[in-house]
């Protein structure tokens, strides 16, 4: 019970109106309003049956049906009473919004169960749903600072489990299945990765800034606080290695970097780090066929573009065809899984950034852009603004993990860096994907409430050193 | 993902972190600021690269032949018509009895330039090149390209009026009869391909058909005369003798050589042959000519080959290749079709120009050695000295019309090459060559009733016992040309006996069209 009670937080209900989240949210409702319009206007002019005759929109049960989780989530943060950012979650939901519209849009039958477009709306609901019920809820960060090494253990146990039961998809070991339940272990990992990180970079930021060794020109902290990096970095090759993942172990690698530098303002770690990486990455081209094909195809996919740079190449055709306004929800030609002519394969998983650019045009892609940076920068403020150490690096590693995957495959998606498979956030179709980024966003939420002391941890002294490792710092 | 990485490391030192911060937790909040500035710096270079495929490249790969959208449209769409430019239709679509649209085409003649739009096996030719606007993918303009997102029905197909003319076409094809070989005509003024016949012709219609479309096609590929080679773009020949003009332009044009120019060691070499480097230049032809030494207009009559060796040794290997690539040598050449590249040398050779040594130059300088070109380069040759000197750029499209109105294709100049005074030396030169009394026994065929025709022909060996191929290049009315002609025959023989014929056919053929 007192457990409980340190993560929820006093019971009392006091609300407390947060009228820009409202006022956001009713032009999320509209603009989605207005595509779903549009959508059903481009299907009717060519001539498709529409999903609900005598509806403007395209599918209005859908669309009622997320825009009412939204506001549900809202009533449950004025519910709540607290003082969190009001920005976020209309944010993540025209994101979210966007991708029923897209899914709703391409072909159905991708996917089994009740079809793209209501799997998505499924999906979409639950990650609200954990995001409002964290975003509200959640008052202490002691349970995952505390038992950070016990998260740690977990992830661990969740790479190895992939690896040894993993079974393949398209060449890459990504889909871990318990029972009748499939996922993506590497979204969920992703999170523990950040609450590890978080917990062990506050823990030892003073001696991770401490330069008493020295290799070279480089000033480098007491040898033994380097193996938490030479582990990640191990464990991102790994990572490409036994699973063919380039994706996840370029964001678990680049989150790393930057919360290393933020925890100790330290450039040379950078520096260090990416050389590591570019010479790992270098030997992975030489050893990896599957790393040489992906770095190959991006080099020049047009000279394989009917073979293994058809699907980069069809995207960039995807966009080009977009131009400037796009051909307009619907009009677009991304018939996935129907070759030839012009279907992405994976289209919904890996290339909705392309779909989107064929469809809303560069105006689109803009926008889209420009909220995932919102993301961003609402979270880094989040963590400017925390009251400690842990809470920062916490919040800039959440907001991290989204910004940096975002970019990683819309840059894939642009043929500015090699494709990887991995998903773009509250957009791409899949579950896995979306209840990670849910948790992600409602512990951000969470975080951002400045009502709250942080726990003063057993022993901790007020600048964040643990007692016991005070005398050597 | 080395940019956001990147960016965030460009920070100050530990230590002037550690002050800028906020007391208890130094360095966090500046490093913060950073680690923002760097990902908005990261997603600005997304946009850009969004920026690069969707507006610089946006035209670019979504009228290409082979984006999906144009391939999706090419199947299901009523495809516009293309005519000649008398307006006579060259293709057309009808419906099948599915009510699927099915390709016509006026004539075989014109299927090696306007090519097919098959169901089975794509596009080629102006139907490949022109698919997005025929199609109606994407109209010509782009002012048009905005308003159309807002119609109902987007597509809006071109009908396409070609620069060709059906007849001469059709003449060009009867001319070259069973014989393999390529002819171009083009109006020198303004670029206008007028005939661009390539034999053995293949029937489009069979292949836009998919009742006969597989059968044809393997019939075609299997056929050891390669109908499906556009001759006149892709067909690469030896042009010996015809290659002389080119010789020409570039001796006169550099200066190292005027009509005047004549060789004394010339003479005593056209009996014992020329020797270069320990090689001899011979000239089997020339007994009629005696010893006397020639200057650039009686040389050209007679195609005397030593007088072109030494001028093309005069001229220079950097020489000759930088006059021959401003005449569109050495690189595809812009055009409509997808052209191959004409070259002088082999290149890699240390001698000047990529030339191995002075006998390939000296052999080259008369059309052999490594010296490769398309009919279409040949024709662009004698259609320079036709202009005055002038390049214009070839092409074969006079207009687009759809529902947003027509689009003409202006005439576009694309090189000066010589001064027009050095362009009517040439030109009298070749006049010279057909009408000539010497000239004449080599190119009577050319000659016109009524038409004075310039030229020059060719025979081109290709080494073993072959018959050579036969050329000719040439264009009428001297002084005031309309048309130039390339000809070539694939193993016709001397360049007299079936080019120059063929040339003379079709410029009569030309001047009652033309009703000059």
């Amino acid at each position: 019970m007192t457990a409980a009670a340190s993560v929820l937080g006093p019971g009392r209900l006091r609300p407390r109106p947060r009228n820009r989240e409202l006022g956001l949210l009713l032009v999320v409702a509209g603009t989605l309003g207005a595509g779903s319009i549009s959508l059903a206007a481009t299907w009717s002019a060519g001539g498709a049956v529409p999903t609900s005759p005598g509806s403007v929109f395209a599918d209005p049960v859908a669309l009622a049906a997320y825009l009412g989780a939204l506001f549900i989530a809202h009533a449950a943060f004025v519910l709540s009473g607290r003082r969190t950012d009001q920005i976020l979650l209309p944010t993540v939901g025209l994101l979210g919004g966007i991708s029923l519209l897209l899914m709703e849009r391409l072909p159905q039958n991708l996917v089994g169960g009740l079809g793209l477009g209501r799997n998505q709306l499924l999906w979409l609901v639950a990650s609200i749903a954990l995001m409002a019920v964290i975003g509200s809820v959640v008052r202490s960060d002691a349970w995952l600072r505390l038992y950070k090494y016990t998260w740690a253990a977990l992830g661990v146990a969740l790479l190895l489990l992939t690896f040894v039961f993993g079974h393949d998809v398209n060449g890459q070991r990504l889909a871990l299945s318990i029972g009748p339940l499939t996922g993506q272990p590497s979204e969920l990992l992703k999170v523990i990765l950040v609450v590890f990180l978080a917990g062990y970079l506050s823990e030892n930021r003073p001696l991770l800034m401490d330069e008493s060794t020295r290799l070279g020109p480089l000033r480098l902290p007491p040898l033994p606080y380097l193996a938490p990096m030479v582990v990640m970095w191990a464990m991102a090759l790994s990572v490409v290695v036994v699973q063919g993942d380039l994706g996840a172990a370029l964001l678990f690698f680049a989150v790393f970097l930057i919360l290393l530098y933020v925890a100790t303002a330290r450039a040379s770690y950078v520096a260090f780090g990416i050389v590591a990486f570019v010479a790992g990455g270098f030997v992975l081209y030489q050893l990896v066929p599957h790393v040489r094909v992906r770095v190959d195809i991006w080099l020049d996919p047009f000279a394989q573009a009917s073979g293994s740079g058809y699907q980069v190449v069809q995207a960039l055709h995807a966009f080009a065809r977009g131009g400037i306004l796009g051909t307009g929800l619907g009009a677009g030609l991304p018939a996935v899984g129907r070759l030839p002519p012009g279907g992405i394969p994976a289209l919904h998983t890996d290339f909705p950034f392309a779909a989107l650019g064929e469809e809303l045009g560069l105006v689109g892609i803009m926008g889209i852009l420009g909220l995932y940076l919102v993301v961003i920068e609402r979270g880094l403020r989040v963590a400017a603004s925390a009251a400690d150490d842990y809470r920062a690096i916490l919040a800039a590693g959440l907001s991290l993990v989204i910004g940096v995957q975002a970019f990683i495959i819309a840059a894939g998606n642009l043929k500015l860096i090699p494709l990887t498979g991995i998903t773009l956030p509250f957009i791409s179709y899949g579950g896995s994907s979306l209840l990670a980024n849910g948790v992600v966003m409602g512990l951000l939420i969470a975080l951002s409430d400045r009502g709250v002391e942080p726990p003063r941890a057993r022993g901790a002294r007020p600048n964040g050193v643990p007692a016991g490792k005070g005398s050597r710092a | 993902m080395t940019d956001v990485v990147g960016s965030g490391a460009r920070g100050g030192t530990a230590s002037a972190n550690r002050s800028a911060g906020p007391g208890r937790r130094p360095g966090i909040g500046a490093a913060l600021s950073r680690v923002a500035v760097a990902l908005t710096v990261a997603f600005a270079g997304l946009a850009a690269g969004a920026g690069y495929w969707q507006v610089a490249r946006s035209s670019d790969l979504s009228s290409s032949p082979d984006d999906a959208a144009v391939i999706a449209a090419s199947r299901h769409i009523v495809r516009g018509e293309i005519s000649d430019r008398d307006g006579v239709r060259l293709a057309w679509t009808e419906k099948d009895p599915n009510g699927e649209p099915l390709r016509r085409y006026a004539s075989p003649a014109l299927s090696g330039v306007v090519g097919y739009a098959s169901p089975v096996f794509g596009s080629a030719g102006l139907e490949r090149a022109y698919q997005a606007e025929l199609t109606g993918i994407t109209p010509p303009d782009p002012v048009q390209d905005l308003v159309r997102k807002f119609r109902a029905n987007p597509s809006d197909p071109q009908a396409m009026q070609t620069t060709l003319v059906a007849k001469l076409q059709e003449a060009a094809v009867a001319a070259l009869g069973k014989d393999r070989g390529a002819v171009v005509m083009l109006d020198p003024r303004t670029g206008d391909v007028l005939a661009m016949a390539s034999t053995p012709v293949f029937d489009a219609s069979a292949l836009a058909s998919p009742d006969t479309a597989s059968a044809t096609m393997t019939a075609l590929q299997a056929d050891p005369a390669k109908p499906l080679l556009p001759r006149p773009t892709q067909g690469r020949y030896v042009p010996g003798s015809v290659f002389k003009i080119v010789t020409a332009i570039a001796g006169l044009g550099s200066g190292a050589i005027s009509p005047d120019t004549t060789f004394p060691e010339q003479p005593a070499a056209e009996k014992t042959g020329l020797l270069v480097s320990g090689f001899r230049v011979t000239d089997g032809h020339h007994s009629a000519t005696g010893s006397r030494a020639h200057d650039f207009v009686a040389a050209t009559e007679v195609s005397c080959n030593i007088w072109y060796a030494l001028a093309g040794l005069r001229t220079g290997g950097d020489a000759l290749v930088s006059w021959a690539a401003k005449l569109g040598f050495g690189e595809p050449i812009p055009f409509d079709l997808p052209t191959a590249s004409s070259q002088v040398t082999g290149g890699g050779g240390s001698f000047g120009g990529g030339f191995s040594d002075a006998v390939e130059l000296a052999n080259a300088a008369y059309g052999q050695a490594e010296t490769v070109v398309t009919p279409l380069e040949m024709a662009l040759v004698a259609g320079t000295v036709a202009d005055d000197g002038v390049l214009m750029r070839p092409h074969l499209v006079r207009s687009f019309s759809g529902r947003g109105g027509t689009t003409t294709v202006a005439p576009e100049t694309w090189r000066r090459v010589i001064p027009p005074g050095l362009a009517r030396e040439i030109s009298a030169a070749m006049q010279q060559a057909v009408n000539g009394p010497l000239g004449r026994r080599y190119t009577t065929g050319a000659q016109v009733a009524g038409l004075t025709v310039a030229g020059k022909s060719g025979t081109a060996e290709l080494g073993g016992t072959g018959e050579p191929d036969s050329w000719f290049i040439g264009f009428a009315p001297a002084g005031d040309a309309a048309v130039a002609i390339a000809v070539v025959v694939e193993q016709g023989g001397r360049g007299a006996e079936r080019a120059a014929p063929i040339a003379g056919q079709l410029l009569a053929a030309w001047k009652a069209w033309a009703g000059q």
